[in-house]
Order: C-alpha cells, then structure tokens, then sequence
C-alpha cells in the first residue's frame, strides 16, 4: 500500500474527484431542473431579481404529461428502441462472424479485409446519405424503419468487429484446439467453445452499438419523414421547436425520457462493460 | 494435428466429452466448414454484403457526385475537379477546415488529459465506487443531440444559467457571448465535446489501468519514485496502445462531427463555426448543390486515412517491441 | 406562448374507428391493425408545412384537414417541421423520389428545386381570377417564364415591434422616420439596458428581411436589371449601408444578435431584455393570447405596450422584405391530380377565409383582393399596419430577376453575413468586397 498524507489525499484526490463529478452531473441536474420547471419561471430575464436557476419552489410535471399526450413522443420510443435492438441484432451477428474470422482463421487476403472493414469506419455519413437516399428509393424503404436498420449497420459492424476481434484475439488457442482434438468440429468449437467465453465482449459491444444506434442522428434526419416514425433525437430536434418558441421544459423533459432507456440498459451491463473493454484492449 | 482432425468425427479417439451435435449430421458438410479458407468467406459473407451494398456502392457514387454538377432535381455532368477547387477557394470552407482541425486537436488533448487524470482517480478504492464510476458514462451514453440542447440552453443568449452564475458571482458585468461570436462559440463546442467524450476516455483507460498489477507501481514507490514519476515511468508506457487505440477512434469521431455543431450554433454565427461535415450539409442538401456538397465531404477523407495510418503504424511498432 | 399544440392522442384513439382521417397523425405504426380504414384504396396526400408563429393557424388546418378528406375523398395528413428545416427535407425528398406530395416554400425556393416540381400555372390563373391580382414578390417567386413552379398561398409581413412605454421615456413618441433616427433612439435606449434586438444569424426570416431591406435603403442592389452582372461592390450604397450597420449594432443594438435565429428576439423581447425588433406579428399575437403570462415589468400585460413600425428610410427610401409563401406540388409524388385539387380546395376563398381570419394579420394572403377582407376591421390597432404591408416589398436577387442563382445567394446567407462579418470586425470595405466575390462565384 502507498501510504499518504491526509491532505495530500485531500488536494490529489477529493477534489478533483469532486470537480469531476460535479462537472460531469450538472447539465443533468441542468436538465432535470428545467423539466420540472413550470413556463412563468423558465423565460424569466436572467437579471431579473427573483431569479433562481438552480432550484424550483414548484415543481410540475406538466411538461412530462404534455409530451406523452400531447406529442408523438412515445412513437419516437418505441421507433428508437425497435431500430436499435434490430441493427444491434444484425451487427452483432455479423460482428461475431467477422471479429473470428479475422482473429483466428488464416486465409489469403485475411489482413486486407480486416483493414478494409476498418477503413469504412473512415468514410463520412455525410457523403454516404445522398447516394444511399438513391439506394433506399430503389429499394422502396423510405420512411420506414428498414432504411435506418439496415443503414446503422454500416458503421455498428466496423466497430463491433474491431472489438469483438480484440477479444477473441485474448482467448488462447489451446482452448480451441482442445476442443478439436477432442473431435469437434472448427465450427463447433466456434459455436460451443469461443463464443460462451467471449459472452463479454459480445455484451460490451452490444451496449455499445445499441448506444451509437440510439444516438445516430444524420441518417434518421434524411431518411424518414413521417412524425410518428421519427426516432428520439430528430423528433425532439425537429418538433420540439416549434415557431417561435423552443418549449424549453418539454425538450428537456423528452431528453431526459429520451436518455433512460439507454442509461437503464448500461446501469445493468455497466461491469460487462468494462471488463469487456478490458479484455478487447488487450488485443 | 490437421491430419488427425480432419477427417471428423469417425476418427475420434475415445473421448466422448464435447461432441458437438453437427459431426452426427455427418461428414461432408462438416469437413467442408473444415477448410480454413471457406469457413472466413461463409463468416464474412453477410458482412462484406452489408458493407459492400451500403457503403462501397454509396461511396462510389458519391465519388461520382463529387466530380459532378449534380443539383438537386437535377441529374449533372461530369466535371472533374471543378468542386474541389471552388471549395478550396472558398473563405467558408476554409473557415470549416481551419476549424475542424482546431475543433479536434484541442478536444482531442482535452479528452486525453482530463480521461487520464479521471481514470487514474477512479482506479482507486474509496466509498460508493460503483455508483461514481457509472455515473461518469452518463454524458457519452445520452444522446448527443439531447444533451447539446441542454448546453444550448445553459449557453443561450438570453437566459444563461451560466451568465447569471458569472454575474452574481462578479466574475463579469456583461453577458459573455457564448455562441454570438465565433471564436467563443469554437470554444463552446470543445467544451460540449470535451465534456461528452471524456467518460469514454476515462473509462477505457481505467480499463486499461486496471491490468497493470499493483505490484508493480509498489515497487517504483520503494524505489523512492513519486506520484508523478510512477505515473510517467510505469503507468503511461503500458497504458500507450489502449491510450493509442482509444485517441484513434476519438480523432475519427470528431473529425467528422456533424450533430454537436448543427444543434449547437447551426454553423454560426456567420458560418464561424462550421465543420465540415456541417457546411458539406448546408452546401449539399439545404442548397442542394448536391455535388460541392459531396467535394466538401471527401476532403475528409484523406486526412482521416493519414491520421489512422500515421497511429496505426505507430501501435503495431509498440506492439512488435 | 403556452398555445399548446394538441395532437391529442386519447381523443385519436377514440376516433380512429370512425374518423376518415386525422391530421399529423396517419398512423401506420403499430395502431394500424387496430384502425378499420374509411378509404378503400388508401390514398393519402402527405402536406409538409412549417410550425407557424401562431400557432393556432397549424390547428385550423388540422381541423381542415377532415373536411378536405370527405370532399375530395383520400386522407389528407399535414406534417408541421421548423421552417429551417424545410430545405433538408425537400432536398432529401428530391433525391430519394419518395417523401410529401405538397410541400410549403418560402421565398423564391421553388427556383431552385425547379427540376422537382409540376406547373401550377393553371391553378394560378385561377386563384388570380377568383382573388385578385397577384403581388409582385409573390408572383416573381414562383413565375419562371410562362411557367408558375408553385401555387402563392400567403405572405408574411415584417414591421419593427417596439415598447412604446420605453420609446416615450426616451423622448421618441412617435416612430422613428429614418434609420439614423433609429440608431440615435437606440442608442439612449441601450445605454438604459434596452437595446434593439436584431439577429444576424443563419436564419430563414428575421435575417434576410433585415438584411437585404437595409442594402437596398441606401440605394445598393445584388445586379443590374438583367440579373448577369453583380452590382454590389459598385458605388458606395452597400458600403455606406455597411458602415450604418457596424455603429448602430454597437450603439444600439443587442451584441448577442449573431447567435438569434427567428425565435430568439421574440423570446428576448417578451422578456423584457429588447425594445424593438424587426419581426412578424408573431411576438404581439402570442402576448395576446398569453395575456395572463405575459407581462411587463409594471405587472401589466406586456400586449398593450407593444405598438408596430416600418423599417425607417435610408438615403434611398424605405423598402421592406416580406416572405412569400407558397405551395408546390411535387412531381416525384403519385398523387399529382389529387394534389392540384387538394390545392384548389385550399387556396380557395372558403377555406382560406378562416385560415386568414386566424392568423390576424400575420400572414396575409397573396393576392390582393384580402387587403379587402372584413378581417381586417376587426383586428387591433397595432396590427392595422400590416393590411398594406405586402405592397412595398421588393424581392431577393434584385435588380435582376429572382432566379435560381438569386436563392443561392440567399440560401449561403452572403448578404446577412455581410453584415454580420462587418460587426464582427471586418472592414466595411472588405466585408463589400468578400460578398461581391462570392456572388460573383455564383452567378458565374
């Protein structure tokens, strides 16, 4: 153990540890702060005397009933959730396949796929989003759910290869060859032996894609249209404006509602997370 | 060991333990998914068709665009390089790419230094770890475009939070133009960006930390090092491929920023804050000149690859020593 | 302001057995197999229009929207997204053939997607027919030739709001008749801590009505008559309008103005924090409506201090800028018939009667016959001014004709920006210079 002095404990560790803390949480209560906020106090002028940012002495919930009654906020949940899940489903599966591919199996050309797999992380959702409106119009999917699960993969398999690939890289050959002495097929091994131990990895890069999906915006901007098939981040970029007025305490409350579902999913897989990195970073 | 493997199942010896149920559907397909070569094409196959439909095709054809006069409603023609040089001499794209090689550098170093120094607080035991540590993922998990508003609105120049705090507390006697000036409104996003990026910093880096044995930051210590030296002597050099990994990654996100500046200020004011994934936007579909549009975008791409390739490079040395 | 916007989905639920079809709301989603559909071959026609300022212009035409579905017999489903948005959209709807069968423009946008639209010429003959005549910035922004690229639907006019409790403190009872005038009142007024709010920003309207109106005060234009050749940095117009802008930005005006975009001056000047501001009548109608919340610093609903202005002259008169609006339908769309119909039924006198009555006077319609309308001896004092407002409006791009390269011209915002680089900092010879060649990149 490294022993220290009391106030060096103070000055190296609580504080900053504090700062950080507070830095990092703020805008949450920020946020919070607003969407309990009842209309009179939220546009009052910033030098006006009783102003009180910080806290509220009434609080409501009216922002939160408006938003779930009144808008299509709860399409935009429900549309966000089912897009992630299924793009995360497929990146997954294809991510899976590739990362042991490439971890594992010597074939020719081996390294230049993997590094052209890489590489198309590289290219720009902004150049990309015209052509593929051409592409989603051939294939007749505009406005639906389809153009963006099958679009997300794009850049969810890159990054789930790369990490799942980091993983299996992790986990010793013997393992396998074991196995396979023991007469089981490479694929067998594949399915019975790798990918339970690699169980990890899978969860973290799960989280991780279902997060970038939840968070992906460009694409759903362009290719869907409809209010009621929108996805979180443009349904409350696009409709929570509306003329004149930013309705402050709706759009904060939506990004809050809008936030849980992924926080709830982290808050249960936070630890898989981290060992998950951990042993993709090894790689 | 190939030879005594590859005829499956029949050739078992004895060991029972861990037949998978494919050897009982018998041999041909399995000694097919044997070969090493067929089995990666079988595996990668719905990859590289995802990819390849959805990214190389689009890609080509936004080539293409790039080298035309595409408008939008409008098929073009080919022009060559055209775009590219109107983009080159135009003041706004250079405005956007001055500052998105500004924008990533000073968040990128942000990120590092406050992600290190947050990771090394966190490797340490101390009371409600737990809680702390999930709660510092917060910003990078919520939305980016959620919690830009919400900067937004801490930012605004009417009702900042952030104002009236600088001002109650006399720190200033006017407004601070957060996002009326440009060079403020540079730094406004660097901090949102900061401000998100870090916890993935700081997390994979704990992560990292946390397979450096103790025993070896004990013995520096008894060896008479202090906190900084142990840091730098032991730390930081078995921390530089996660570190390396994790600042690629970054640099590409950023690189290519696109929803922090379009909800933050829009480009503004005065196109002062654009990226170039934001003015390859306005360019390309709110003017719809699809094709300058385009150009814009693919001067990305160069800089990316040299930037990968440079750190890439540098990782696979680190790692061969 | 607290107008909610109610897309009430307890009361959709309860009507979606029986309704014929409910606006914004054409639910395919996950209620669909629950809905008995009223038309047997489903069309729907998809209308995309911006949030309106007031609000409750957006609920007429929800409310419309039913009537219009029985009369023409298909579903009729308006979609409202934020007016900066549009462009996006319609790009992205042209490129991917699929998207809103109408589509709301504004200025002379329909040049610029000229290729994606269908000729309307003879539903405008018809509404010039039944409604009057014209005006000349609505027509020139649809007319290309003999062809009309959309349907003219309304105007929004912009006059200057002001507080006339605080104008009256600073001497100025009446309102200011010149630009020079306005910075010398501004000035007294900023020093008070209420300064002129006028945004810079990148934004659709409060911006360019601003901005082009101010170069052509002072005598400056875009190009000459023909539209070929770029005028701006010739004479001294557009460099003097410059130098105005630099000192009555620093004498009079609100600094964090380069950040505003079209809602932040309302929100400011329902604040209390500006005294005037460049707008449509968006910030007196919501005080209006709000007059229990809204107040001033008295205590006093703010709405009775608010009083309405033109731009004031300069050198070269005073010329304002007010936003055509218009409906064009889409040719990728597979309903162009049932549009164009939809559109009659619309624009029609009937129909657009109520729509206009609602939006009391903040926008107007487009042909001139409404400056007629018994609306208008109902409304407000304040708001009389904008019965007229339409006439003295010139149109983006000129001397030369609103063409294509001219919404170029406005969609890169050169010449708000011109402005803005001057208070920023730039030389008004430079920030002259810097919009001319970037003008000159576009008309080539």
């Amino acid at each position: 153990m490294v022993i220290e002095r009391r106030w060096k404990k103070w000055v190296y560790f609580y504080i900053p540890l504090t700062l950080f803390v507070i830095g990092t949480l703020f805008p949450f209560y920020w946020m919070v702060i607003t969407a309990i906020r009842p209309d009179a106090e939220l546009y009052r002028s910033w030098r006006a005397v009783n102003n009180a940012p910080f806290w509220t002495l009434s609080p409501t919930l009216e922002h939160f009933r408006d938003l779930l009654a009144k808008t299509t906020f709860p399409y935009w949940l429900w549309n966000t959730f089912f897009i992630a899940v299924v793009s995360t489903g497929i990146s997954l599966f294809c991510g899976l396949l590739a990362g042991y591919a490439l971890a594992r199996l010597k074939f020719p050309m081996a390294g230049t796929l993997g590094t052209s797999i890489f590489v198309t992380y590289l290219v720009p959702p902004t150049l990309l989003f015209i052509p593929l409106a051409d592409i989603i119009r051939s294939f007749q999917l505009g406005n639906t759910p389809w153009a963006l699960i099958l679009t997300y993969p794009t850049f969810l398999i890159p990054f789930c290869t790369w990490l799942l690939m980091g993983y299996f890289k992790t986990i010793p050959k013997e393992l396998e060859e074991c196995a396979r002495i023991d007469g089981a097929t490479r694929f067998g091994a594949m399915i019975r032996i790798i990918f339970p131990i690699a169980v990890p990895g899978i969860l973290s890069a799960g989280i991780f894609a279902f997060t970038l999906s939840w968070n992906e915006f460009i694409y759903a901007l362009v290719f869907l249209s409809s209010p009621e098939r929108k996805t979180v981040p443009v349904g409350v970029v696009s409709e929570m404006i509306r003329g004149d007025i930013y309705f402050w305490g709706q759009l904060m409350a939506g990004a809050l509602l809008g936030s849980i579902p992924v926080a709830l999913v982290y808050s249960f897989f936070v630890e898989y997370y981290v060992t998950g990195l951990t042993g993709s970073v090894k790689g | 060991m190939k030879k005594i493997i590859a005829g499956g199942s029949t050739d078992a010896t004895g060991l029972q333990v861990a037949l998978p149920r494919a050897q009982a559907a018998g041999g041909r397909s399995t000694r097919f998914l044997e070969s090493e070569g067929l089995l990666a094409g079988l595996l990668l196959a719905p990859t590289i068709l995802l990819l390849g439909v959805f990214i190389a095709y689009p890609f080509i054809m936004g080539v293409w665009l790039s080298l035309s006069n595409t408008s939008v409603g409008n098929p073009g023609e080919f022009v060559g390089l055209r775009n590219f040089v109107k983009a080159w001499d135009d003041s706004i794209f250079q405005t956007a790419f001055r500052n998105t090689f500004y924008y990533t550098f000073f968040a990128t170093v942000l990120k590092l230094a406050l992600g290190m120094w947050l990771a090394l607080l966190l490797n340490r035991h101390f009371r409600g770890k737990r809680i702390i540590r999930a709660s510092m993922l917060l910003p990078f998990i919520i939305p980016t475009v959620l919690s830009t508003f919400a900067w937004r609105w801490m930012f605004d120049p009417t009702f900042s939070v952030l104002n009236w705090l600088l001002y109650r507390t006399g720190l200033i006697v006017t407004k601070i133009p957060f996002l009326s000036d440009g060079d403020y409104g540079m730094w406004c996003a660097i901090v949102v960006n900061t401000w998100r990026g870090m916890p993935f910093f700081a997390i994979t880096l704990l992560a990292g930390l946390q397979t450096i044995s103790p025993d070896l930051q004990e013995a520096a210590s008894l060896d008479g090092a202090n906190g900084w030296q142990r840091f730098w002597r032991v730390t930081w050099p078995l921390l530089k491929p996660v570190t390396l990994v994790v600042v690629v990654f970054s640099i590409i996100q950023t690189f290519s920023d696109f929803q922090l500046i379009y909800v933050l200020t829009g480009g503004g004011p005065a196109n002062s804050t654009h990226l170039l994934a934001t003015y390859a936007y306005q360019v390309g579909v709110a003017t719809g000149l699809l094709g300058e549009g385009a150009a814009i975008s693919l001067f990305m791409l160069p800089v990316l690859f040299i930037v990968v390739w440079v750190q890439l490079r540098y990782l696979r040395r680190l790692e061969g020593a | 302001m607290t107008t909610p916007r109610p897309v009430d989905r307890r009361g959709f639920l309860v009507t979606s057995g029986a309704a014929v079809g409910v606006a914004a709301a054409g639910l395919e989603g996950i209620l669909s197999a629950h809905r008995a559909p009223a038309f047997a071959q489903g069309t729907k026609l998809h209308v995309l229009r911006w949030n309106d300022f007031v609000p409750a212009c957006d609920v007429e035409l929800k409310r419309q929207a039913p009537e219009a579905s029985k009369a023409l017999g298909a579903e009729i489903v308006f979609e409202f997204i934020n007016a900066n948005d549009l462009q996006s959209r319609i790009t992205a709807a042209i490129q991917s053939s699929s998207g809103p069968d109408i589509i709301m423009m504004q200025h002379n946008w329909p040049f610029l997607y000229a290729g994606g639209v269908v000729d309307v010429a003879d539903l405008a003959q018809w509404q010039a027919k039944e409604q009057g005549a014209f005006y000349p910035q609505s027509e020139s922004a649809v007319k290309d030739g003999a062809r009309f690229l959309a349907l003219p639907h309304s105007i929004v006019g912009l006059q200057f709001a002001y507080r006339k409790s605080w104008f009256d403190d600073t001497g100025q009872t009446t309102w200011p008749k010149t630009l020079e005038e306005l910075r010398q009142v501004g000035m007294k007024l900023k020093k008070k801590g209420r300064p002129i709010g006028q945004t810079l920003g990148h934004t659709f309207g409060d911006a360019p009505a601003w901005s082009y109106p101010l170069l052509w005060a002072f005598g400056g234009a875009e190009t000459d008559k023909s539209g070929k050749k770029v005028v701006l940095a010739d004479g001294k117009a557009a460099v003097e309008s410059v130098k105005f802008m630099q000192a009555f930005w620093k004498d009079a005006c609100d600094e964090g103005g380069l950040a505003w975009d079209d809602t932040n001056n309302n929100r400011a000047f329902m604040a209390g924090e500006i005294s005037a501001t460049l707008n449509g009548a968006s910030i007196y109608i919501a005080s209006k409506r709000g007059q229990d919340k809204i107040k001033d610093e008295r205590g006093e609903p703010l709405v009775r201090d608010i009083l309405h202005g033109p731009i004031p002259n300069g050198p070269a008169g005073s010329w304002g800028y007010h936003i055509p609006f218009e409906h064009a339908v889409m040719k990728y769309g597979k309903n162009v018939k049932l549009a164009k119909e939809f559109l009659k039924w619309l624009h029609g006198k009937e129909h657009f009667a109520r729509w206009f009555e609602i939006a009391e006077g903040f926008s107007v319609g487009a042909n001139k016959s409404w400056e007629n309308h018994a609306m208008w001896s109902k409304v407000d004092g304040p708001m009389k001014i904008y019965r007229n407002a339409a006439q003295a409006s010139r149109m983006v791009g000129w001397a030369g004709p609103p063409n294509a390269k001219a919404t170029e011209v406005y969609s890169k915002y050169i010449i708000t920006d011109m402005y803005a680089k001057a208070v920023q900092g730039m030389g008004a010879d430079d920030a002259v210079k810097w919009a001319a060649a970037e003008l000159q990149r576009i008309y080539g």
